[in-house]
């Protein structure tokens, strides 16, 4: 079976600067990878390139075995997408914005389906009718999950999706994510929790300055230490 | 659904939970419906009103008395141009032009308005005819719903979602653009009912399709162009400004440098400058009136020779009455010369102007309603032909009588006292010389054909700026 998400010797430029700097990885069915950075490390640049957004300057990022820059629309059939900052429409219910994009993405759904992706991220009842423009961050971040987990893609890419999330809602999140994996999705999550990240990631991957600087994994059944990861996260901050 | 029309839906959502978008549409729309039903109505009582003055001033003429047949002459007559049906969309250069002539002998009088009353009694809305708000309003609302069709999404990030979800660039241009499209054919409506509505009083199919046809893709191209800005333009202040600037550029500046262009390149003397000119070669064919006139001594002699007679007393036919219809003739040939050159040149002003719709859609879409409403400049000059074709007609058909059936004895001795008065009358039977006038547009086909080149450069410009969008919306980027 091919690789889901594969990155290599992969480098980016964005108006002219450099970016990512020969970052290769690959990412296993089923697995979870954590990209962990400061800001302005490069993560998002990493999801957009998978998407086609950008296009690498070097290098190549594969999608179940195939160049995106060749067959854009497959990659972008095949992922599910949580943008940084949840971008639906403020006019729109939750149920018209998720019932629209999934139209657009061609998997139409009912309000049943609708209602149980919602029960999934808590959003409340009541909320589900109104339009967006009334939401919390929180609240809102939870309608884009629940359309990135509605679409039913084999692989996911979500931009800090905790971010805006009550620690209520972080470790409900972090138990879908887990049953997600385990339904054999593949999940590429950016993300500045260092601790959420050992929590769940199958491996995290430490990004600095647009190069993949530290690779961690859990090693027979145990989790990725913590410690271990935040020192090296902060000593490469203040390096 | 596919997902053209969903985009388009959704845009349609946005829209309708706008208020601004509806308060605008709303003042657009009720504009139209206003001034369509003032328009129509003031177009249609003039119509009838021009054809019932033409036939009185028609049975006024025959009605006249016995009289001296020169008399008639300067009696005169009026020609009365009523306007088309479509005239209610587009009244065109009848605003400026006049629609009715007074006919008279040695005079080619200029077109005067059949009634100021009308514009009066609209308080000034005369001016804000429908073609006007269709050609430079509903720009001004496509392009208030347009600028920022594309760019909205850019902004709020919701691009890159519609993106992800597998949508091309190309298809939400195209889902905009049948939002776009429905706002368009809404609008179209009150223009499709005014349409119905002259074929209902004469207007043929072909032309008030044309003309429905035609402003679809003048409204088209507007949207086109909003659309196009609103995917190359990133910041919607750019975008909004770009759009107002390119409707005032191409609604008026063009416009006004067009005139002011084929004015200077094309110099026609206005009526009165030429008239003035014409005056002093007028002068050299001797008066008419004067049958003594030197000028008249050759056809004197001509006619003495082929009567075989040695003086005018003693011709069968009245001297006179052959000098005022050789001058006539003469004369008429001199104006017409003169009015021929004046039309030509104004002619081939209105030609250049069309021209410059190549850098203006406004001005292609002016031009395209005219010659199909049948209210443009050529329809005007061919009124002017054939009001001077009836009254030169006219006018010869009496000098005719005054050869003919007044004899020269009585003619000249018309003064002397009541009784010779008396004889120098012709039986008011000779009046029934005038021709029935009536006044039609041209065929529609004939129409059609002269709107040929603005229908091409309007073509143009659709298929120019469809290009561009299709371009921008391929390569779209976040
Ligand atoms: N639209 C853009 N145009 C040009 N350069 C950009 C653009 N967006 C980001 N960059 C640059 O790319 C680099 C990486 O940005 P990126 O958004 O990938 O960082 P990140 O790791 O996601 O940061 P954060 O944690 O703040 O989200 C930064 O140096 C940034 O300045
Ligand atoms: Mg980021």
């Amino acid at each position: 079976m091919a690789i889901p998400l594969e990155a290599r010797s992969l480098s980016l430029l964005r108006a002219g600067n450099s970016v990512l700097d020969d970052v290769s990885f690959t990412i296993n069915a089923g697995e979870i990878f954590a990209l962990l950075g400061g800001n302005g490390a490069g993560k998002s640049s990493t999801l957009l390139t998978f998407l086609g957004f950008l296009e690498p300057s070097n290098g190549d990022v594969l999608v179940n075995g195939s160049s995106v820059r060749n067959d854009i629309a497959a990659a972008r059939s095949a992922i599910a997408y949580l943008p940084e900052s949840a971008s639906l429409y403020g006019h729109m219910t939750a149920y018209e914005n998720l019932s629209y994009f999934l139209d657009l993405a061609g998997k139409p759904a009912n309000r049943e389906d609708i209602d149980a992706a919602l029960d999934k991220v808590a959003l409340a009842e009541e909320a589900r009718t109104r339009r967006l423009q009334s939401y919390s961050k929180g609240m809102r971040q939870k309608t884009a999950i629940a359309l990135a987990l509605l679409r039913e893609t084999p692989i996911l890419l979500l931009d800090e999706p905790t971010s805006g999330l009550d620690p209520v809602a972080i470790d409900e999140f972090h138990d879908l994510v887990k049953a997600l994996a385990n339904n054999g999705q593949t999940i590429l999550m950016v993300t500045h929790d260092v601790y959420g990240a050992c929590q769940i990631a199958d491996r995290v991957g430490l990004l600095r300055g647009g190069k993949l600087v530290g690779s961690f994994s859990a090693e027979n059944g145990e989790r990725i230490d913590t410690e271990t990861v935040h020192a090296a996260f902060a000593e490469r901050e203040t390096a | 659904m596919n997902a053209i029309t969903r985009i388009a839906r959704e845009e349609w959502r946005l829209w309708m939970r706008s208020k601004i978008v509806i308060v605008a549409a709303l003042i657009v729309a009720v504009l139209l419906i206003v001034t369509s039903v003032l328009t129509a109505d003031r177009i249609t009582a003039e119509q009838s009103q021009r054809l019932d003055q033409q036939i009185a001033a028609e049975k006024t003429f025959f009605s006249q008395p016995d009289r001296h047949p020169h008399r008639m002459v300067h009696y005169g007559h009026y020609a009365f141009r009523p306007p088309p049906p479509l005239a209610m969309f587009e009244p065109g250069v009848d605003a400026v032009t006049g629609q009715s002539i007074f006919l008279e002998g040695h005079r080619q009088n200029t077109a005067m308005f059949a009634d100021n009353k009308a514009a009066a009694d609209l308080g000034g809305f005369s001016a804000l005819t429908p073609a006007n708000l269709y050609q430079l309003l509903l720009p001004l609302l496509l392009i208030v719903l347009g600028n920022a069709l594309f760019l909205r999404e850019r902004e709020s990030g919701t691009l890159a979602v519609m993106l992800a979800q597998g949508q091309t660039g190309v298809k939400l241009a195209l889902g905009k653009a049948v939002a776009l499209l429905m706002v368009i054919a809404i609008f179209m409506t009150p223009l499709i009912a005014i349409a119905i509505y002259s074929v209902n009083l004469g207007e043929s199919m072909l032309a008030a399709s044309a003309l429905v046809a035609g402003y679809s893709v003048y409204l088209c191209i507007w949207g086109a162009i909003a659309l196009a800005a609103s995917i190359i333009i990133k910041q919607r202040a750019v975008s909004l400004g770009f759009l107002i600037f390119a409707w005032l550029f191409t609604a008026m500046i063009v416009p006004r440098f067009a005139i002011n262009t084929s004015s200077a390149v094309i110099y026609a003397p206005g009526k009165i400058e030429s008239d003035l000119i014409m005056l002093a070669e007028q002068r050299k064919l001797g008066d008419g009136h004067n049958a003594a006139d030197p000028a008249f001594q050759q056809l004197q002699a001509q006619v003495l020779e082929q009567y075989g007679v040695e003086k005018i007393e003693d011709l069968p036919i009245n001297w006179r009455g052959v000098v005022a219809s050789n001058s006539e003739a003469e004369l008429t040939q001199l104006l017409n010369r003169y009015s021929e050159e004046r039309m030509t040149l104004e002619a081939k002003q209105s030609h250049m102007f069309d021209l410059f719709g190549l850098g203006s859609p406004s001005i292609a879409i002016s031009s395209l309603s005219r010659t199909l409403a049948g209210t443009d400049l050529a329809t005007h000059h061919r009124f002017l032909r054939e009001s001077e074709a009836l009254r030169f007609d006219f006018v010869q058909s009496l000098n005719k009588v005054h050869v003919e059936r007044l004899s020269y004895a009585d003619d000249i001795n018309r003064n002397v006292d009541a009784a010779s008065s008396m004889r120098a009358r012709v039986n008011s039977d000779a009046w029934q010389v005038l021709d029935a006038f009536r006044f039609a547009p041209d065929s529609p086909q004939q129409r059609l054909g002269n709107a040929g080149l603005s229908l091409t450069i309007l073509a143009i410009w659709l298929f120019m700026v469809g290009g561009v969008i299709l371009l921008a919306a391929k390569r779209v980027k976040l």
